[in-house]
């Protein structure tokens, strides 16, 4: 009874196609216009912005390096949770200040465009690690780089000859720097004890470090 | 051991037949000879023919850089909502969660490759991954966004399916309920929920761009946004 023979079904789809076609061309709008705003609160001067930009990348850059390390030692022939959850933590942190910088763009009025080329993804340039302490070096190698980048952004941002950026310099020097020196300095206290726990009995040095390192007392 | 043991062992051993009993075989062999290194090769997590047989460890390594890439492609999301000009907070509330899961994700799935023997490599892809897939943008508008959201949830959700599939199903000689119980527990079931949710947000957005001959649109987007930083 409903059965829709070849020559009905041809004239269904030009019907069809005709309605299609011939519909009404009001075209939907899925979003709102922009609007405009006053710019003259947007004070940031572009030295200084690309700097931070840079700066960003850099963090995101640590965070994926220091999650190759815990990689690394994760590794079933390797076997130092304590380095692992100590380098999968960093990671973590790196990440949080690419977040902060970014909030601080947010907060001045910037990253309103060019925000998906702001962080790129490239695999972390090394992969392997000789011991705990190679790796724990290598982490203050890196907290040097990025405290001597975060210096730059500061000169960069307040040597502008039209805009001394004196909030963004204070907050770089007062959470940032203040974060890194005492980075560094933790980095290099853990590495000069295991270092000299390794002296003599550089495998059980290296175990027992590692389970100080996950909180355990043995 | 005897010669006859000595040669069973070994045929035994090329054979793997016996896989649980290698490493205590590695040990017996190696300990007592005169050199003092301990090489132990077959002393590792690796079982079940992880790593050896299929594609189950590389996908799996694939899945790790694949979260990590979404990871901060949401937060970029995040920050372009969160500017003074979209200013969406809900909407920026929305990605940011989704990078904080693909992130926690991320070292959840390196720490699982370590778990099964494996190595993590940063730079390994999946065979299920076009070429031309690198063109995540964040300057969309609202309804835009949400679309790319949904998009990338479910080639998640599938490329788990997909990896759910290798590990039972489609090598013959590989089969891996422990990973297949993994992406069950860990992955498949909030994935479904995150995709629906979603889906749900576009149902109603739609609805809110046609009715009216449109003219809801601007404040029905504000209010939406407010109702997203309550429930996200
Ligand atoms: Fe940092
Ligand atoms: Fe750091």
């Amino acid at each position: 009874m409903f059965s829709i023979t070849k020559k009905m079904k041809a004239v269904i789809f030009v019907v069809a196609t005709l309605l299609a076609v011939c519909a009404p061309t009001f075209g939907k709008q899925c979003n709102v216009s922009p609007v405009n705003i006053p710019k003259q609160w947007i004070t940031m001067q572009q030295s200084c912005r690309s700097s931070m930009r840079r700066q960003i990348q850099m963090e995101v850059a640590a965070s994926l390096q220091y999650l190759a390390m815990g990689a690394h030692f994760s590794r079933d022939g390797i076997n130092r949770p304590g380095f692992a959850k100590l380098f999968f933590d960093a990671g973590s942190e790196e990440r949080e200040h690419a977040m902060k910088l970014i909030d601080y763009l947010l907060m001045r009025g910037e990253l309103d465009t060019d925000v998906t080329s702001l962080i790129q993804i490239r695999p972390p340039e090394r992969k392997s690690w000789e011991s705990g302490v190679d790796a724990l070096e290598h982490a203050l190698k890196l907290e040097s780089e990025v405290t001597k980048s975060i210096r730059s952004v500061i000169i960069a941002c307040e040597s502008d000859p039209k805009f001394n950026d004196y909030h963004l310099v204070d907050y770089l020097t007062g959470e940032f720097l203040e974060e890194q020196y005492k980075g560094q300095r933790d980095l290099a206290g853990k590495a000069s004890t295991l270092k000299k726990m390794m002296d003599r009995h550089s495998s059980l040095g290296e175990f027992l470090f590692d389970k100080k390192l996950l909180g355990m007392d043995i | 051991m005897t010669m006859f043991g000595f040669a069973l062992a070994c045929i035994l051993a090329v054979s793997g037949a016996f896989a649980a009993d290698t490493c205590y075989q590695d040990v017996s062999m190696d300990c007592g000879q005169a050199s003092n290194s301990l090489a132990l090769p077959r002393c590792n997590a690796v079982y079940g023919n992880y790593g050896r047989h299929g594609n189950v460890a590389t996908e799996l390594q694939a899945y790790a850089n694949l979260h990590l890439e979404r990871s901060y492609e949401y937060l970029l999301s995040a920050s372009y909502y969160n500017n003074y000009q979209t200013n969406r907070l809900g909407f920026s509330k929305l990605f940011r969660k989704l990078s904080d899961d693909a992130w926690e994700k991320t070292i959840d799935l390196i720490k699982h490759v370590t778990k099964r023997g494996d190595m993590m490599d940063f730079s390994r892809r999946s065979t299920q991954e076009e070429k031309s897939e690198k063109n995540y943008t964040v300057e969309l508008h609202e309804l835009e966004s949400l679309a790319k959201a949904l998009d990338t949830q479910k080639e998640l959700a599938e490329r788990a399916f997909y990896i759910h599939r290798e590990a039972t199903r489609n090598s013959p000689q590989m089969h891996d309920p422990e990973i297949a119980q993994y992406l069950e527990e860990e992955f498949v079931e909030k994935q479904a929920d995150t995709i629906r949710n979603l889906a749900g947000h576009t149902a109603d957005l739609k609805k809110f761009i046609v009715a009216n001959n449109g003219q809801d649109l601007s404040l029905a987007l504000y209010l939406f946004d407010e109702y997203l930083q309550k429930i996200v």
